[in-house]
């Protein structure tokens, strides 16, 4: 009987001095990550202008958001925006990775070279470089007025603005293009030289070898880059403020709107919650889908 | 070492972390209501560095003359500011003394967030009528600190050169308008007369509120747009945006006002706009060496543009130094020296004593926005800024006329989400 509540009483201190060692982080992650996501929780059941006390008004933000145009305009420019942006942005990162893969003197100056836009990529500096450039009397329209061509205000129009936002996205493909990179590195060689011996063409062995090997990067890749595009607020907020006309008025733009222009926490908590559905239901698709065309090694044989 | 129990630890963490807590109340507690004790002062302003520096030399001013008094300052751009203040307030810590703009103190008083500052003696510091003017229920909420007005400016030399007659001051909006079409007819071909401003609620509500038919949102709740005044106007705009008398739409989005680079007015494309008397001194970097003269609003029956003071200071309602802060005050507004050292860093100071001892020393920027005010003053109607809870109205105004402007949209389609949005504002005010 002693004997046992001693041991007991050790595995008791044994624990206290694990969790003791992760206190920092589990009271980081408790105060900090939990606690506010409850209370956003809460707070989306709520009218809460920060001046007032919240008061309780059930799920009204929810039916409300679902009558709001804003809602629906926002939800079709971030759709657009993800479904434009996320391909563009993995193809050309491929197309980069596959170019900075090869066996050239001096790959490491031009990979790093390459990779240096992504280091200052999605901060406010560039987004106001590119308002200056893509503006009416700007750097792009000098160039097109080099051949004749009048060029129109990039990001004041509402029919140009938001591709202007994508190709600004596509152009901050370092990070994705840095993983591409290393997934390339990993595919053994000798798969490309036995191809060859049987006679294979580039294409083939793109489609055949590198397509399926490195397809659970593509699919990290992708998962990441919907959920990021999904978030994307920087660049619409600091170069077209979700204008002209709405063109730009991202999702996440206007849950930040809802919050700091018009005071409405009750309200932008809702958004964020259901925006955190869509992202999950959008990854749970992801998931299922990969089923089918993600390959990993260590399945061995298994093909489709 | 290996006795050490973990219990004890965590007393000791706890015991540190309740003193913490304690030595916090009690900081808190430390002020009290009597003027001639020691407080520290939470104050907050946005502005630009000239006024940060400026503010932060007449605090240290005041704790040299007053050295119970000392200031914890906190400063930050016009966006922020307005990002912070509610958090503050959310979380019941406002400072004692926060500036404050004539669009967001009513929400403020409104929720009882600011104290009462009428037992302020301001006699002989500030015009009895600038008071009045500025009192919410018959109260004063916050003081005065500069004067503030809404005239025009425009390029005269370029006027002059194509020989377009001048505007007078008391011009009508007809007058307003045939200067715009004479100019064109006379202006280069990438000048333009005016700027197309539909897509700015205010704007457009100047021109109502000329007319006597009051702002968008009467008494600050009742929703009242006038449907045939709107469509003149708009219509108006939408014939000299064919006829090119104002730019096309996606120069005139480009505009951010104030920016060297894509101001419409301050690049030479445009020749006549708005400006408030606080934006004085920027206008004239733009368009430097007496190019620019002054002119008032056009104005109606009623009057045209404003006059009226619009930065505060206000004291916080939970604040436990509130009489050292309306001392602090004050002094702010009234003490030469502090005056001096203040200048003109926001705005014309509301003091005419003050404003005295320093205009001989005013710079061109300077004295625009004195001559503006001048122009302003005579025919001003009160300033209507947006009510708190109208700030769905203002957004879908801006894309909603901004679609109407790239003809994305019918002004009628525009006109019915906009009195949905008016009518569901309406509701909340109520």
């Amino acid at each position: 009987m002693f004997g046992k509540k001693s041991g007991s009483g050790k595995k008791f201190q044994h624990n206290t001095a694990g969790y003791l060692f992760i206190s920092p982080w589990l009271i980081g992650f408790l105060l900090l990550t939990l606690w506010p996501i409850l209370q956003s929780l809460y707070l989306s059941f709520t009218e809460y202008s920060l001046l007032d006390s919240p008061v309780w008004i059930g799920t009204e933000n929810y039916s409300n958001i679902l009558s709001d145009k804003l809602f629906v305009k926002s939800l079709i420019v971030t759709f657009t925006f993800v479904l434009f942006a996320v391909p563009i942005k993995m193809m050309f990162s491929l197309l980069v990775a596959m170019l900075l893969n090869k066996n050239v003197k001096g790959m490491s100056i031009y990979r790093t070279l390459i990779y240096f836009p992504s280091l200052i990529g999605g901060s406010i500096a560039v987004a106001a470089l590119w308002r200056n450039m893509f503006g009416l009397e700007g750097y792009i329209n000098h160039i097109l007025g080099w051949f004749g061509i009048q060029g129109v205000g990039w990001i004041a129009n509402p029919d140009t603005a938001l591709g202007t936002l994508i190709l600004l996205n596509t152009w901050q493909f370092g990070s994705t293009m840095v993983i591409f990179l290393a997934g390339l590195k990993q595919i053994p060689k000798d798969l490309y030289e036995s191809a060859s011996v049987d006679g294979a063409g580039v294409f083939r062995k793109f489609y055949s070898i590198t397509l399926p090997m490195l397809s659970p990067v593509i699919f990290f890749n992708l998962v990441l880059g919907i959920i990021n595009a999904f978030q994307m607020f920087t660049s619409a907020f600091v170069i077209t403020g979700g204008g002209p006309a709405n063109s730009t008025y991202m999702y996440v733009l206007f849950l930040y709107e809802k919050a700091f222009k018009q005071y409405q926490m009750g309200y932008a908590s809702s958004l964020a919650w259901i925006l955190l559905l869509i992202i999950g239901v959008f990854t749970l698709i992801n998931f299922t889908v990969s089923k089918y065309w993600v390959h990993y090694e260590s399945e061995g044989g298994k093909s489709n | 070492m290996k006795k050490t129990r973990p219990w004890l630890k965590t007393l000791a963490v706890g015991a540190l972390a309740s003193v913490l807590v304690l030595s916090g109340c009690n900081a808190g507690n430390s002020g009290s209501g009597s003027s001639d004790k020691a407080a520290n002062l939470k104050i907050m302003w946005w502005g630009s560095d000239v006024r940060h520096e400026a503010t932060q030399k007449a605090l240290d001013m005041y704790t040299a003359a007053n050295p119970k008094v000392t200031f914890a300052p906190e400063f930050t751009a016009w966006d922020g500011y307005w990002q912070k203040l509610p958090t503050l307030a959310a979380s019941k810590t406002l400072p004692d003394i926060m500036q404050m703009d004539a669009a967001y103190i009513q929400g403020y008083v409104k929720r009882g967030l600011l104290a009462d500052l009428s037992d302020i003696d301001l006699s002989g510091i500030v015009d009895e009528q600038v008071i009045d003017n500025i009192k919410i229920d018959g109260k004063v909420y916050g003081v005065p600190l500069s004067y503030n007005g809404q005239g025009m400016v425009y390029d005269k030399v370029a006027l002059e050169e194509a020989g377009i007659t001048l505007p007078t001051n008391n011009w009508t909006w007809e007058d307003f308008f045939a200067y715009a079409e004479e100019a064109r007819t006379k202006l280069p071909k990438d000048k333009y007369p005016i700027d197309d401003l539909r897509n700015i609620w205010e704007w457009y509500q100047f021109y109502q509120t000329s007319k006597g038919l009051g702002p968008i949102f009467k008494d600050g709740t009742t929703f009242n747009l006038d449907k045939d005044t709107w469509f003149e106007f708009n219509s108006k705009y939408a014939e000299f945006q064919k006829a090119g008398i104002v730019p096309p739409a996606d120069l005139q989005l480009t505009s951010k006002e104030n920016d060297p680079q894509t101001d419409t007015f301050g690049t030479g494309r445009v020749m006549l706009r708005g400006a408030s008397v606080g934006s004085a001194t920027a206008i004239e970097a733009l368009l430097p060496g007496g190019r620019i003269a002054v002119n008032s609003y056009p104005i109606g029956e009623a009057g045209g543009g404003w006059a009226q003071s619009t930065i505060f200071f206000s004291v916080s309602a939970a604040s436990k130094n509130q009489a050292q802060a309306k001392e602090f005050i004050k002094w702010f507004i009234s003490n030469a020296e502090a005056g001096k050292t203040l200048g003109t860093v926001r705005g014309i100071p509301i003091n005419n004593d003050i404003l005295k001892s320093i205009e001989s020393s005013f710079t061109a920027g300077e004295q625009l926005g004195i001559d503006l005010l001048g122009v302003a003053k005579e025919k001003a109607l009160p300033f209507y800024p947006a009510p708190a809870g109208a700030e769905d109205f203002v957004s879908t105004y801006k894309s909603e006329m901004e679609s109407v402007m790239f003809n994305k949209t019918t002004l009628e389609q525009a006109y019915e989400t906009l009195v949905e949005k008016g009518k569901a504002a309406e509701a909340k005010l109520k």
